[in-house]
């Protein structure tokens, strides 16, 4: 920075930084200054519209290769409490940020987020014009750039930049299923806010595609014992557990890449109970055949509305997904259990509008029903399978960050498990407070 | 769902007059609501006696009554309209309380109304402490803990469980009315006492402090099918035991994990479903234990609120919009999202923006009030600024609040708190008041940790480190030259929130060589755009603020020439929503006249910062530099700053030099207008009279002018403006004091001395005047003579007592004066009218405060015509019906005061204005239209009891008249030795009482038992410290009626009469012949 600049924020929190860049494989490149680990990073950028949760979003395994840009310009100011971290190391690349804090302010926290980045070797930019890149990103796609504090050459960075491999085709889901043997504890710090686990009364397998801790925390709160597994392992040797159900994670990149998931899942689906969440759900469709595409800048956030075609309510929901499956390659559609209706739909917010569950005829595994649909794209968000004990979501009921309207799934899950006929038939509402605790409890006559 | 087939006609009830705690905020939720349910199809009935709003436009409700927002009058209106549906969620408090009055009497139900949004079962759980604390213990969220008094032996025994200190709050009040945190047994007393007779229930809530917690602010939508959604969270940034209103606030919430946030979120939902919000907007407020996240839940509004007009703006997310809506029938699901229209309403806003919002207050205005921040509301108004961090937002709306300063910490202004010991320093800081944040900067600079400032504060130390940044940024900038800075120097400084007047200030340059020099770094502002999603999907919606993100500027152009409005700031005592309807106005016309209109304000209560009123919102303060920078992208054909009141006027000059084109009055009209000397003489050349005037810097130099003029004399600072220090001065002696005590005479701050025309009768006039043509909108008769700000003064129009030919000439001497200055748009004149000479006190070449009421009587849309000429169109063309023409009924104006809201100031009317807010009585006569303003302010005349008299020396004559209309009128009279015996002399029965100084039991102890139910108290010169003064606050805190001077007392009686005599009927602006003709307005 320049003399006058470090004069002018030599005493402020943020002190002297050096340089860093972000070049984008078009030849776009925005400067700004280095406010985590130094370094180089690739990967691809896409952008998050949560307020609140940036350490939640960097330490999903789901972001794996992606470098982040956060819609909200001041990052960073509750610090970092470690109880909430995703899993054990950060796995986005890297991050973009308007602002960050370098002086935050929360009970919580145990750390700076600077000084995280930091520890975790993680690069991050400030005083970038985050919104300028999140248009940018919205009108040409997602595409590739490079991070860097040490190169200050735009023109070598973006050349990085085009000659990095694409997301598409890589399976980075095997660099982030490592929770082989965890055991699910729910962080003893979030006792002020969260109500104490359920006992045990089921045992599910949770296949780690690269899972998210605040799923096995969710599944141990309903009330599962869970035994997690890597991404690939066999379908028999799951049986072999004699689980009650198997749950399909979340995790990184593009679902086609994932060959050995689908596989098993394609085994597992009608010989137990199957529930899957965003890479888990696109790995159940793919399993039944159903075609995957990848979305020209993704659900990255926690405001996405999703309606639930079989109560009608709608959750604002989290989501963080590039790829989704498309609805129409799941099968033809049955007239008479989807309202009269014969032809597919582009836009599935038509179903929502004729308050009809749609239900195609699987070449696999007989019928499967459209549950849950996007309000704002009226893209694919939910399926269940009719004649076998399987359903899944594109997006996140453990939010984490996020809202938590969507909980009652864990609720539903535990229901296929029970055997009942119409598990995702929860009210919401009536959900509304559980697993959430508030202190006045004790005094509570409900 | 979609729309219910079986509501065809619903009546909205407005929020009534501007006062503390419900300001302009209801008219543009209520506004918004009458256009969408006229879309929809809806017939519209409306009641609200507030001229001064857009939503009593006739036009944009089927039925608009303009009558007093009280059950009486809203039975009235639902007999005679038989609307389908109430929907009582959209008027405040006042709107709200009237509709549980109307649903508690039977009223509704007799005439088959259905309450919709919210029904009388969910409004009474919200509302009453009990049932809502039930419910809060049945979701097993956490309230303080508390018990419920109603008296002070109650109140102590609560205490002696739950310890000191304690919040106190009455049950059903504006705003917090009557509440206060108490500390010990003393203050204890003190406030239950207040309380309890404040409440209209007789109860206050006493509870366990949690002053000094973290405090939130949920913004809740709900429809009927249970979808329910999070518009906006607010975190305050003064911490528990400051009112909300009276808060800096910030929107989003800033220092909440996601774990808390989203528990915060599912226990707001939670809320409005236990209460049984069926659709709609409400806020649940939270208190955050910084030091464990203990969350404890403190109160929530099942109807729309100041938050929420605070969250739309925040969001671009119009919830009032939404409410009307869901209250039909429709769904959130259904409902698209205005700002995309690609995307629905059901969904939770994502900004990527800092909000900040910073009262405005007028304690100046009211000596004798403690200016500390309590639970009880006392901000008169607020300015909301958006930026890229809560740094730059904080340093926009400090420069956006009309108060002479130019952001955080540096600039000139900043000298008053350097000079400040340390005692004081740590005095001001510790002690919540309008000045805190100002305390805070200079603090920071005097090297005190956040820490420290945070025990000291409760601030949380996030916000403390933010400040702290800008501090340091300005102090390492004080020992920089301005040639020093480069472009990214200027641009670290501008978003940190730095004007250039700061940067000018601290590197020791001016603010025009700051502004060339950061442009010849190429440091501009970026224009962004509030879009609802974060950019993450196309908006069409044309919503700005501006910032230092240098990458990219969203700033559209378009065929159509643009104009650009300045709007009125923030709302202040002098300058409230009457200059915003102005401002709103001009917009409509010129859009309809093919303009594209940008509107800049910062103003968040407003119609005008509605992103639907104009063609382009700006959201930006209103300074030089932030307006130049607006102009610089917009480049518009011309600039309106005369329909905003004085904050866009002051700009004229300044704009104008700088090669801006001002429409309309030429900034050197204006001038001639103001200068003292040359106004004279041109008043001397057009031969009218004016009242003999000099100016003086010493107590020598005022006594040479005394007695050239003679008393009594209108005695002013040059230096202010709004009446702020005026006074009237009957001879030598009080002439002395006044000089005396008036601060910063000087040389270059002389005073101004006036001829003081005593009795005179006042007269206001409005104008149109296109260069070649004038026409007069209306002359309005004041009812308090001369000597009362026209602000504070009750008017009527046409005028009750003026014959034609003295209207005449009123109107010829405005005709010649309009063009003799050039005026071009509005013109305001204020007459003195005494012993058959029309003198004139002043002219001002713009909008006036009574243009909206003038409209409304006469039918005649001022600024909309204003603006129009301002555009180049002449009255000529206009078909305007003749400006003499006789109108049958009578419409008359009062003000509003907030006497209530300051124990301690007192009441006396006088030269300097102190009302919020306005009401207007519409009737075929002068008295019953003056009868519905009393009644549409105390929502009661008293219709017996004792009237306590107590006038000065110089009164007594003339009150006898009136003393034996109240013994005709039934009520008993009481005065103080000197009154009664000059009523007795002429035969009027009355009692005497003791005056305080002679011993109990006397006047205090009179109306402390409650007997008086009114008050007439004739005060002598601007010594307020006597029995008068104890008298009159005494009686603002038992809510007695008083009115301070003759001619008041006079209308009132008269007022009485007539409506015992023939009971006052509603009538609708639609049936009144001279609203025959409006157009369909704009939007509709």
């Amino acid at each position: 920075m320049s003399e006058a600049a470090a004069r002018l924020l030599a005493n402020t929190s943020k002190g002297i930084q050096g340089r860093a860049l972000l070049a984008l494989e078009d030849g776009t490149v925005f400067a700004g200054r280095s406010c985590g680990a130094s370094g180089e990073v690739t990967g691809e950028v896409c952008f998050n519209t949560s307020l609140v949760g940036y350490l939640e979003v960097l330490t999903d395994p789901s972001y794996a290769g992606q470098i982040i840009c956060m819609t909200y310009p001041q990052i960073g100011n509750y610090g970092v409490a470690e109880d909430d971290v995703q899993r054990r190391r950060v796995h986005a690349r890297g991050l973009v940020v308007r602002d960050m804090c370098a002086a935050p302010s929360s009970w919580r926290s145990d750390l700076s987020l600077p000084e995280f980045l930091a520890r975790e070797n993680i690069v991050c930019i400030e005083g970038v014009d985050t919104r300028a890149l999140v248009r940018h990103i919205r009108e040409h796609g997602a595409m590739t750039g490079v991070l860097s504090t040490e190169d200050a050459d735009a023109a070598s960075l973006v050349a990085k930049a085009q000659a990095a491999p694409r997301l598409e085709g890589q399976n980075l889901v095997q660099s982030v299923s490592d929770a082989e043997g965890v055991r699910t504890v729910p962080p003893a710090g979030h006792g002020f806010a969260q109500a104490p686990a359920a006992a045990a009364s089921r045992h599910v397998v949770a296949y780690d595609c690269g899972v998210k801790d605040s799923i096995l925390e969710n599944l141990v709160r309903a009330g599962c014992c869970v035994t997690c597994v890597p991404w690939d392992a066999p379908a028999e040797e799951v049986l072999a557990l004699q689980p009650d159900g198997v749950f399909l994670s979340n995790g990184p990149g593009d679902p086609d890449a994932v060959a050995a998931t689908q596989a098993e899942a394609q085994k597992l689906i009608g010989r137990v109970p199957l529930f899957g969440i965003c890479l888990g759900h696109q790995m159940l469709g793919l399993a039944a055949g159903a075609r995957a595409e990848k979305l020209k800048y993704g659900h990255r956030g926690g405001n996405h509305p999703v309606q639930n075609l079989i109560t009608g309510r709608v959750e604002i929901t989290a989501q963080n997904h590039g790829f989704g499956i498309l609805f129409e390659s799941l099968g033809s559609l049955i007239p008479e259990e989807s309202g009269g209706f014969a032809h597919h739909e582009a836009d599935l917010r038509a179903w929502a509008e004729r308050s009809v569950a749609p239900v195609v005829r699987n070449a696999r595994f007989g019928r499967i029903q459209l549950t849950h649909v996007n309000l704002n794209d009226g893209t694919l968000e939910g399926i269940r399978f009719v004649d076998v004990p399987a359903f899944s979501v594109q997006y996140h009921p453990e939010a984490s960050p996020g809202p938590a309207d969507a909980h009652y799934l864990f609720s539903a899950f535990m229901r296929l498990m029970a055997g009942e006929a119409d598990p995702l038939a929860i009210d919401s509402a009536q959900e509304r407070l559980a697993g959430w605790r508030f202190g006045g409890e004790a005094h509570a006559s409900a | 769902m979609p729309q219910r087939d079986d509501i065809k006609k619903v009546l909205v009830i407005g929020s009534g007059p501007i006062v503390i705690g419900q300001a302009c905020e209801f008219d543009y939720s209520g506004a918004q609501a009458c256009k969408v349910l006229k879309e929809c199809g809806v017939d519209v009935v409306l009641v609200n006696s507030n001229p001064a709003t857009i939503m009593t436009d006739p036009g944009l409700a089927a039925r608009t009554y303009v009558e007093p927002v009280t059950a009486e009058f809203v039975e009235k209106v639902i007999e005679r309209e038989r609307p389908d549906a109430l929907l009582p969620t959209l008027g405040g408090q006042t709107g709200l309380n009237c509709a549980v009055e109307l649903a508690e009497s039977g009223v509704l139900e007799r005439f088959g109304v259905e309450m919709i949004g919210c029904d009388l079962a969910a409004i009474q759980r919200g509302e009453d402490r009990k049932l809502f604390n039930e419910c809060m213990e049945e979701l097993g969220i956490e309230t303080a803990r508390a018990g419920y008094a109603y008296s002070v032996e109650d109140a102590l025994r609560i205490v002696e469980g739950i310890g000191y200190p304690v919040v106190i709050r009455p049950s059903f009040t504006l705003g917090g009315a009557g509440g206060g945190i108490a500390h010990d047994e003393a203050e204890l007393v003190r406030i239950v006492s207040q309380g309890v007779s404040l409440s209209p229930a007789g109860e206050v809530l006493v509870e366990e402090s949690i002053e000094g917690w973290k405090e939130f602010e949920m913004e809740v939508m709900r429809d009927a099918a249970g979808n329910g959604i999070i518009v906006c969270s607010i975190e305050n940034l003064d911490p528990m035991g400051v009112h909300t209103g009276d808060s800096i606030t910030v929107a989003p919430a800033q220092t909440l994990t996601d774990l808390e946030y989203q528990r915060m979120r599912a226990a707001s939902l939670a809320v409005l479903e236990k209460i049984g919000v069926e659709t709609g907007g409400s806020n649940v407020q939270f208190a955050v234990n910084p030091e464990d996240g203990r969350m404890v839940i403190i109160e929530m509004n099942p109807r729309v609120s100041r938050s929420s007009a605070l969250a739309s703006k925040a969001t671009g997310f119009p919830i009032a919009k939404a409410a009307a809506k869901l209250a039909l029938g429709y769904t959130l699901p259904e409902i698209q999202n205005d700002i995309t229209k690609a995307t629905p309403a059901c969904f939770e806003p994502s900004i990527d923006y800092c909000v900040v919002k910073v009262p405005r207050f007028a304690f100046e205005k009211f000596q004798g009030a403690d200016d500390t921040l309590s639970t009880r509301m006392k901000a008169v108004g607020e300015v909301m600024a958006i930026g890229r961090t809560f740094e730059e937002a904080l340093g926009k709306a400090l420069r956006s609040m009309e108060d002479g300063r130019a952001g955080f910490g540096g600039d000139a202004k900043a000298s008053s708190e350097a000079a400040a010991s340390e005692e004081e320093l740590a005095c001001g800081v510790s002690r919540p008041t309008p000045a805190r944040i100002h305390f805070l900067a200079e603090a920071l600079r005097r090297g005190q940790s956040v820490e420290g400032l945070h025990a000291s504060t409760g601030i949380d130390p996030f916000f403390l480190g933010r400040m702290k940044d800008i501090v340091e940024v300005e102090r390492a900038l004080s020992g920089m030259r301005l040639d020093e800075l480069d472009a990214e120097a200027f641009r670290i400084c501008k978003r940190i929130g730095l004007s250039d007047a700061q940067i000018a200030h601290l590197t020791g340059s001016d603010e025009a060589t700051v502004r060339t020099c950061r442009k010849m770094c190429h440091v501009v502002p970026a224009v962004k755009t509030v879009d609802t999603c974060a950019a993450e999907f196309a908006s069409f919606t044309e919503y700005h603020y501006k910032t230092y993100d240098a990458d990219e500027t969203e700033a559209t152009s378009s065929e159509r020439p643009r104009v650009m409005i300045l709007g009125a700031g923030p709302n202040r005592i002098g300058q409230g929503i009457e200059f915003d309807y102005c401002c709103v106005h001009a917009s409509y016309a010129l859009h309809d006249a093919g303009y594209e209109t940008i509107m800049v304000n910062c103003n968040p209560e407003t119609v005008s910062t509605d992103y639907d009123t104009s063609d382009k919102l700006y959201f930006e303060p209103l300074t030089f530099e932030d307006v130049m920078d607006i102009v610089e992208v917009e480049k518009p054909e011309g600039v309106i700053v005369t329909l905003g009141g004085q904050t866009p006027l002051k700009l004229a000059r300044v704009l104008a030099d700088a090669g801006v084109p001002i429409m309309g009055t030429s900034p050197e009209a204006i001038d001639l207008a103001e200068d003292r000397d040359r106004f004279s003489a041109i008043l001397d050349e057009l031969g009218i009279a004016y009242p003999p005037s000099g100016m003086a810097s010493t107590l020598s130099e005022a006594r040479i002018v005394a007695d050239r003029i003679g008393f009594p004399l209108l005695v002013r600072p040059s230096y202010v403006l709004g009446g702020r220090g005026m006074g009237i001065v009957y001879d030598a002696a009080q002439l002395e004091k006044y000089m005396a005590e008036a601060a910063k005479v000087s040389p270059d701050h002389p005073i101004y001395l006036d001829r003081f025309l005593e009795g005179a009768v006042e007269v206001d006039l409005d104008a149109l005047c296109d260069g070649e043509d004038v026409y007069v909108g209306a002359i309005l008769e004041h009812i308090e003579m001369a000597g009362i700000h026209s602000g504070d003064s009750a008017c009527c129009t046409p005028p009750f007592s003026l014959s034609e030919s003295v209207q005449a000439t009123l109107r010829s001497i405005a005709r010649e004066l309009a063009l003799r200055l050039g005026v071009v748009g509005l013109i305001n004149i204020q007459f003195a009218i005494k012993d058959q000479v029309i003198y004139i006190i002043e002219a001002n070449p713009r909008a006036s405060r009574t243009v909206p009421f003038a409209s409304k009587a006469t039918g005649v849309p001022l600024a909309k015509l204003a603006a129009r000429i301002m555009a180049g169109e002449k009255l000529a063309e206009m078909g305007l019906p003749p400006d003499d023409r006789r109108l049958d009924h009578f419409s008359v104006k009062e003000a509003v005061m907030p006497f209530g809201r300051f124990p301690g100031a007192d009441t006396v009317l006088g030269p300097e204005m102190k009302s919020t807010g306005e009401v207007m009585g519409i009737a075929r006569n002068f008295p019953c239209a003056f009868a519905k303003t009393q009644l549409a302010i105390d929502y009661e005349l008293p219709k017996g009891g004792t009237v306590f008299v107590s006038v000065c020396d110089h009164d007594k004559r003339a009150f006898t008249s009136i003393a034996r209309d109240f013994a005709r009128l039934g009520f008993s009279l009481v005065a103080t030795e000197g009154t009664a015996s000059a009523l007795r002399a002429v035969g009027i029965d009355c009692n005497v009482v003791k005056k305080i100084h002679e011993g109990s039991p006397n006047v205090t102890d009179l109306i402390a038992s409650g007997e008086v139910v009114l008050l007439v108290n004739t005060p002598f010169g601007n010594a307020t410290r006597d029995d008068g003064y104890e008298i009159r606050t005494e009686a603002v805190r038992r809510g007695i009626t008083q009115v301070t001077n003759l001619a008041g007392a006079q209308a009132l009686t008269a007022g009485m009469e007539a409506a015992r005599a023939n009971g006052l009927d509603v009538v609708a602006l639609q049936d009144l012949p001279q609203w025959e003709r409006e157009e369909a307005p704009h939007g509709a």
